[in-house]
């Protein structure tokens, strides 16, 4: 077991594929002869199909298909996409139905109307502009909240859900009674998933089945909805992942367009291919955030919190998405008391839906938002009490002989170190020096904010996993469940499995993403890749040492039960042999035994990891222009045993800058029609190299006691606790100003009418 | 995109005759008009590329002026007016990315006239002559408007003649997901004048804020701009900033600009 605390920066085996053009994503492996799709898209934000004539382009050059939703129906297939809802105490969150094809009437600009199918893409573009579409407009309703037309009559007043948990009547009494009250409004800005590649896949026909081949997060979910859809067997179904260039939950759920083109391949028994572009996937992905809480926090006169109360109004997008409704919902109440040692807690979320794309999971899912609430509204208490936010915490944290513990959300976390990890963050982030760094920024006519956050995180995902390892005779593949976007799986499951058993990593190739060779298997979400596929591999190890020894033990004529396997070499007892786990396979395969070869094994686990740490952000803001930009940003991180340091700190790279992006830079607009504003990378500003400042990570484990290894999943954090870092920075740097209602993202002009207000009134 | 033809003429005398022809249009960089046939935005017959014509590129020195042929990219600009107009590389080196200065070129920018294009705040300010297949037009004559210049149909931008000021600075407030110009300012000070055009700002394009050229040509000092503002009316309010907004970043490009060169 030694081995799991090796933690070595084993640099990326993909890279080299990736950096020289290697890399096989979906566009790179299409059949010759695909046909090409296109998909005419709803031109407005709400509106009444009045007429759809398509015979023009039916007859149009090169044109093999024409689908609308009555053609989609009419060949038999379901023109309904699967999703699911929460439970509530009086019933269920409203089931509208979510058509493949709009069926009749138009719910957000972008929804796709008819795909057409031609032998090239041109013809097919072509061919769309025969289609006569008339909408009849209806008004358009952004919310999130209640008002305007209602969008589905399953949902008066585009309520989708209202749910809530806690004890209103405690929570409330506690607040009553409480020394000071703090209530902040603090709205969560949508965001655009915008991985770098679009989304797309193609679908062929092998033999009477289908075999959709697409950039996903996993296989097997999209296999039971294209069989659902389609009315086939799920063995008639094989779905796989090649290369994906990012997913950040997006590509977790099936979109339309995946079962229009399954439809049209099947209809047709040609190779269907369609490759998302930019403006495309800008107006249809599933977007993530979009919401506004209020959160309220009760202290006593030691500003210790006595009660916690949050009241979440969210944008579900106009259709529910595969688990729209959970997000805000149940995701956040995962974390949504934080690290703090908090027993009334209330949460009341209602999800409303409007004229946008729907919204889903977006890196951290719910996660994010609640620790963006929590903290945001710690560092306004901290200002409004009068408290040392670094102080605030420590008050408040969950004390350490205290765990297991059992928030008042119901989540037992297994270990926290919290103040431990805060001391060493204050150390590495150099809080003592700040008031100089203010100073220089200040003689340089800027403005300089440090902000806090004190974040923890719920892995999430399945908590079971497969392992299949298969012994061949010249390398060893390890098929997994989970699905590499990018992060580097492959190297850190080869890795694992080469500590584990010895065999070279040279000799192992991870194998994924294809329902044909793994039966089933979890993908990757909620940061639970490295931690579950270890697991499993733990399984299979064990698996494997057992039945080889057995194996071993028959051949060489002794007690099973005195072979042992030491994570490199079989000792049998009295006997010079020692042979290496490949060795023994290679006994194996001479002796006929191939069931011994190719092995697969379950890990499960009860409970996840609480990744936890401090993110502690330094802004400076022009003044005059209201550029902000983030100067200094230091992350000091529990991750428990880190399996490969490297990696983990490159996803925490990535999660902050993607924090930076939705704090600083990123913002989706929609005009009163619907139109979106921002639907090309000229509006919709990404972060920049130049934006992101060097990050410093440090990590204080503790290791977790939920999981052999002691790890904690790393995927997610940077995103979680980025948001309230930058936006207590921010409102360090303006509350001297007098701005303390300031909301992400922190654009220039926004920053500059907030200081520009306060001028104004202080003239 | 639709189908369109393209055509590759190796000399000037050629492009124009193709040019003269009906549903031709000239193609440089292609930084503007590719993206806008992705869109399908535009649907040229033909398209006679300007990249293959030498006696359209070339930086050099005339005299007090600094001329540029159309076929000039923004990188070669770079590079070839480090020495002569800095300001000028300056600007050019802050065009859109890589990519984009290693394609695009003078002649298109200036013929696109995109209301958030660098160039012709640099023309404006310095009084430059844009030269055309036909004609030379001063740079006043020349930017009429919104994506609008004083070219006629088959006529093209060939080059451009810039005063060389004895100094100037371009501060440029990019809009933060383009990086183009969301209120950039061109200050271009001369012996005995100063030139001062704003670009980003307005719905009619880059113009020459002749309030602030004359207080600077008085008194080229931050303080002789005291009490100076850039009217609202006119300019563009977008998602990126209001028009107040872009008014008052003019006004403090303008002020750096000139703390820049005083
Ligand atoms: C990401 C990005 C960022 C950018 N940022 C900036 C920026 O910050 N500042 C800035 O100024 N620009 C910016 N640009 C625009 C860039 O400078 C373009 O190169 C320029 O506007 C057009 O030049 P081009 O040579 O590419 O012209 P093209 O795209 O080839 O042509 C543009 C138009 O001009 C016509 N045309 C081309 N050449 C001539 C000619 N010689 N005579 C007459 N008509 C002609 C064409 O028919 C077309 O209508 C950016 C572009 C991109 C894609």
């Amino acid at each position: 077991m030694e081995k799991f605390g090796k933690s070595q920066p084993v640099r990326r085996v993909e890279d080299v594929r990736f950096l020289t053009g290697k890399g096989r994503y979906v566009d790179d492996i299409v059949p010759a002869g695909a046909l090409q799709a296109f998909f005419l898209r709803a031109p407005v934000g709400h509106g009444i199909i009045t007429e759809m004539d398509t015979s023009m382009a039916e007859e149009a050059e090169g044109v093999a298909l024409v689908l609308t939703a009555d053609s989609f129906k009419a060949a038999g297939f379901v023109n309904e996409m699967d999703f699911d809802v929460i439970e509530l105490e009086d019933g269920e969150g409203a089931a509208p139905p979510r058509p493949v094809l709009a069926d009749g009437r138009v719910r957000f600009v972008g929804e796709p109307v008819a795909m057409i199918v031609a032998e090239t893409l041109a013809q097919a573009r072509d061919a769309a502009e025969m289609i006569s579409l008339e909408v009849d407009d209806l008004p358009c309703w952004f919310g999130p909240g209640p008002g305007g037309e209602d969008i589905h009559p399953e949902a008066p007043g585009n309520l989708a859900y209202d749910w809530s948990m806690g004890d209103e009547a405690a929570v409330e009494a506690a607040l009553a009674a409480s020394d000071r009250v703090v209530t902040v409004e603090l709205p969560d800005n949508r965001v655009a998933a915008t991985p770098m590649e679009p989304r797309g896949c193609y679908v062929e026909m092998e033999g009477g089945r289908l075999h959709m081949c697409f950039n996903g997060q996993g296989v097997w979910g999209a296999k039971d909805e294209i069989a659902a859809c389609l009315g086939m067997e799920a063995s008639e179904i094989r779905v796989t992942n090649p290369d994906v260039g990012g997913g950040f939950g997006l590509k977790g759920a099936t979109h339309p367009e995946q079962l229009a083109i399954a439809a049209a391949a099947k209809m047709l028994g040609r190779t269907v291919h369609w490759m998302g572009e930019r403006t495309e996937g800008f107006l249809s992905d599933n977007g993530g955030r979009d919401l506004v809480s209020t959160a309220t926090l009760g202290f006593d006169a030691e500003g210790r919190i006595t009660a916690y109360k949050v009241e979440t109004l969210s944008n579900l997008g106009a259709y529910n998405s595969n688990y729209g409704q959970f997000i805000q919902s149940e995701l956040f109440s995962k974390v949504a008391p934080g690290t703090y040692a908090i027993d009334k807690a209330l949460l009341k979320a209602k999800g409303y839906y409007t004229n946008s794309a729907p919204v889903d999971a977006y890196r951290g899912a719910g996660r994010p938002e609640a620790i963006f609430v929590l903290e945001h509204a710690m560092g306004h208490a901290a200002l409004q009490l009068g408290i040392d936010p670094f102080e605030l915490r420590r008050r408040n944290f969950i004390p350490p002989d205290s765990f297991p513990y059992t928030s008042a959300t119901g989540v037992t976390y297994d270990v926290g170190e919290f103040a431990k990890v805060l001391s060493r963050a204050e150390e590495h982030s150099d809080v003592a020096g700040f008031e100089a760094r203010k100073a220089e920024s200040e003689a340089a006519g800027k403005l300089r904010g440090l902000g806090l956050c004190y974040y923890i995180e719920s892995i999430l995902g399945d908590k079971q996993e497969f392992a299949t390892v298969v012994f061949g005779e010249n390398e060893v593949e390890l098929h997994v469940g989970t699905q590499s976007n990018g992060q580097g799986h492959e190297t850190v499951f080869a890795k694992f499995l080469s500590d584990q058993t010895g065999i070279p990593m040279s000799r192992i190739r991870v194998v994924m993403g294809d329902s044909d060779i793994i039966e089933w298997g979890g993908g990757t979400g909620g940061s639970r890749s490295v931690t579950m596929q270890n697991t499993a591999t733990l399984a299979a190890k064990d698996g494997i040492a057992e039945s080889f020894g057995a194996f071993l033990a028959e051949r060489e004529g002794v007690d099973p039960a005195e072979v042992t396997f030491d994570d490199e070499r079989f000792r049998l007892p009295g006997s010079n042999l020692s042979p290496t786990m490949l060795e023994v396979a290679e006994m194996a395969r001479e002796a006929g035994r191939d069931d011994l070869l190719k092995q697969t094994h379950k890990g499960s686990l009860r409970n996840m990891s609480f990744p936890n740490g401090a993110h502690v952000a330094e802004v400076e803001i022009d003044p005059e222009t209201g550029v902000t930009k983030v100067v200094r940003y230091t992350v000091t991180d529990d991750f428990g045993v880190l399996i490969n340091p490297m990696l983990a700190e490159g996803q925490v790279h990535g999660g902050v800058a993607q924090g930076i992006g939705q704090a600083l830079t990123e913002r989706v607009v929609f005009d009163e029609e619907g139109q979106l504003l921002t639907a090309t990378f000229m509006d919709y500003a990404l972060p920049r190299a130049e934006d992101v400042p060097m990050i410093a990570f440090h990590h204080e484990g503790t290791p977790s006691t939920f999981n052999a290894m002691g790890m904690k999943g790393c995927g997610e954090a940077g995103t979680v606790g980025a948001l309230a870092a930058i936006s207590n920075a921010m409102l360090g740097a303006l509350a001297p100003l007098g701005v303390s209602d300031i909301a992400m993202p922190f654009t220039p002009e926004r920053v500059w009418r907030a200081i520009e207000e306060t001028r104004v009134a202080a003239a | 995109m639709y189908d369109f033809e393209l055509a590759r003429p190796t000399t000037l005398a050629e492009a124009l005759e193709m040019l003269a022809e009906e549903g031709s249009d000239p193609l440089s960089g292609g930084q503007t008009l590719i993206p806008s046939l992705r869109a399908r935005l535009a649907m040229p017959e033909r398209l006679v590329s300007l990249m293959h014509i030498d006696e359209l590129k070339g930086i050099e020195q005339r005299g007090d002026a600094l001329h540029v042929k159309g076929g000039t990219t923004h990188a070669q600009l770079v590079h070839g007016a480090y020495d002569i107009f800095p300001g000028l590389a300056s600007l050019a080196g802050r065009i859109g990315d890589p990519a984009v200065r290693t394609r695009g070129t003078i002649g298109g920018s200036v013929a696109n006239n995109d209301p958030a294009a660098c160039y012709p705040a640099a023309a404006l300010a310095t009084g430059a002559t844009i030269h055309t297949s036909q004609r030379e037009v001063a740079a006043d004559d020349f930017f009429l408007g919104l994506f609008e210049t004083a070219l006629e149909e088959g006529e093209i931008v060939t080059g451009v003649t810039f005063p060389i000021p004895q100094a100037s600075a371009y501060e440029k407030f990019i809009q933060p997901a383009s990086h183009f110009a969301l209120a950039a300012v061109f200050v271009a000070r001369f012996d005995t004048r100063v030139g001062v055009a704003v670009t980003g700002a307005s719905e009619d394009g880059a113009f020459r804020w002749k309030e602030a050229e004359a207080a600077l040509t008085e008194d080229f000092s931050v303080a002789a701009l005291e009490g100076l503002s850039l009217p609202e009316q006119g300019l563009i309010a977008d998602v990126h900033g209001g028009a107040d907004y872009r008014a008052r970043m003019a006004g403090v490009m303008l002020r750096r600009a000139v703390a820049a060169l005083a």
